[in-house]
């Protein structure tokens, strides 16, 4: 019984894998035409650096990122608590902290110390990659229904400009959970400048579920509140 | 799969995406026209997985995955087709035009027959995971993440799909075949 449903699976497969010759060439063009009349949809996140040159640059981020998370985990081991904590900006203190903390997503480090309730939001967040630095003037917020917190700003000083450009405004979204999840919000090649913060925020919403797959865990730490 | 093409293409340079739509177009091609069991659906299929590859490049987070990713686009197209003709076309082009004609006996001709109509009552879904595991030749991890399935669900519908076709291949339904095809 054994042999003949063997016999059977081999004739399936091998029908399977039967050349069929097709000829491919004929689809290639035509879609090739409809690919020159097609814009790429480009992602509002960081899908990965497109210079081949930059391994040796990755692999000096990685290294930098361990550096991080090492001193970022050590100054954070006595137990702290967020407010207490020594922030890198301290824009209001007596605002509530609704994100503080240092950390890398999508190969950027980052610092973050927003402050606020809502969308009244204020604070600064710094980002910085190989070298390239940028710092924005965090002005709004929204926190979802499913807790997801979105921050945007304005870039007020940038050598970072292939993401975060001076006068554009970013964003960040950040998802609770242990480890918080994080999502930038970029500039693209040829968009003009938001006039209002509140179109980061927008922008985040627009993405819809699409949102969910930009999130990945970061290395380091923030303190998402109240 | 070049991973420079890959990269070179995510930003936007369609030369290197030409390069890469050829190597795709004819794995694409060969895939979806097992998927579809029809040229035309499957040309169909591969055009919009070609155009939809091209368009979604940039999303794509790894360009080390780019082989899964884009079989999962073109399976997505082949949904799409298969939704858009629910009427499958009922002649059987045992052997097309394209194909070359010597495959020997009638018992060929019956055998193949029988093993295309087995195929044509699968689902879609079914299908997929056939030829996604056993044409191109992927693991079952693999065709769950390109499915977007459980592994669980793999092994399933894989084991439904082998057995249908073996079953095609059961003596008592020769006779049926040679019937049909005459």
């Amino acid at each position: 019984m054994t042999t003949e449903r063997d016999s059977r699976t081999r004739v399936v497969l091998s029908w399977l894998r039967e050349d069929a010759h097709e000829n491919a060439e004929r689809v290639l063009l035509s879609a090739l035409d409809e690919v020159d009349l097609t814009q790429q949809r480009r992602p509002r996140w960081p899908v990965g650096r497109f210079d081949p040159m930059s391994s040796y640059a990755k692999l000096a981020a990685a290294a930098a990122a361990v550096l991080v998370v090492a001193v970022v985990g050590y100054q954070l081991l006595p137990g702290r608590t967020g407010p207490g904590a020594p922030p890198t900006a301290a824009p209001s203190p007596s605002a509530a902290p609704l994100a503080v903390g240092e950390f890398t997503s999508h190969g950027v480090e980052a610092t973050i110390d927003a402050r606020g309730v809502g969308d009244d939001v204020t604070g600064t967040m710094t980002m910085s990659d190989t070298g390239q630095d940028a710092s924005v003037a965090l002005e709004c917020g929204r926190t979802t229904e499913g807790g997801l917190l979105l921050i945007g700003g304005l870039v007020t000083d940038s050598t970072f400009t292939e993401w975060f450009p001076a006068g554009h405004r970013v964003g960040i979204a950040l998802q609770p959970g242990s480890p918080v999840k994080a999502l930038w919000y970029i500039v693209l090649p040829g968009d003009p400048p938001l006039q209002e913060c509140q179109g980061v925020v927008d922008a985040f919403l627009a993405e819809g579920t699409k949102l969910n797959e930009g999130l990945e865990p970061i290395e380091g730490s923030v303190d998402i509140g109240p | 799969m070049d991973q420079d093409l890959v990269i070179r293409a995510q930003a936007g340079d369609r030369a290197a995406y030409g390069l890469l739509a050829a190597d795709l177009a004819k794995r694409f091609l060969a895939t979806s026209r097992r998927i579809l069991r029809d040229i035309d659906l499957a040309e169909d299929a591969t055009q919009q997985a070609l155009v939809a590859v091209w368009r979604e490049l940039p999303q794509l987070r790894d360009p080390a995955r780019f082989d899964a990713w884009s079989y999962r686009v073109l399976v997505r197209a082949c949904y799409a087709e298969g939704r858009r003709t629910r009427a499958w076309s009922p002649n059987l082009r045992l052997l097309p035009a394209d194909e070359p004609a010597d495959h020997g006996s009638m018992d060929d001709v019956i055998l193949r027959d029988q093993l295309e109509r087995a195929i044509r009552r699968l689902s879609v879904d079914h299908r997929a995971v056939l030829v996604l595991r056993h044409y191109a030749d992927m693991p079952i991890e693999q065709v769950a993440q390109v499915l977007d399935i459980p592994v669980g669900t793999v092994n399933s519908r894989l084991h439904h799909a082998m057995r249908a076709m073996r079953a095609a291949l059961d003596a008592d339904a020769r006779p049926a075949a040679a019937e049909a095809t005459r």
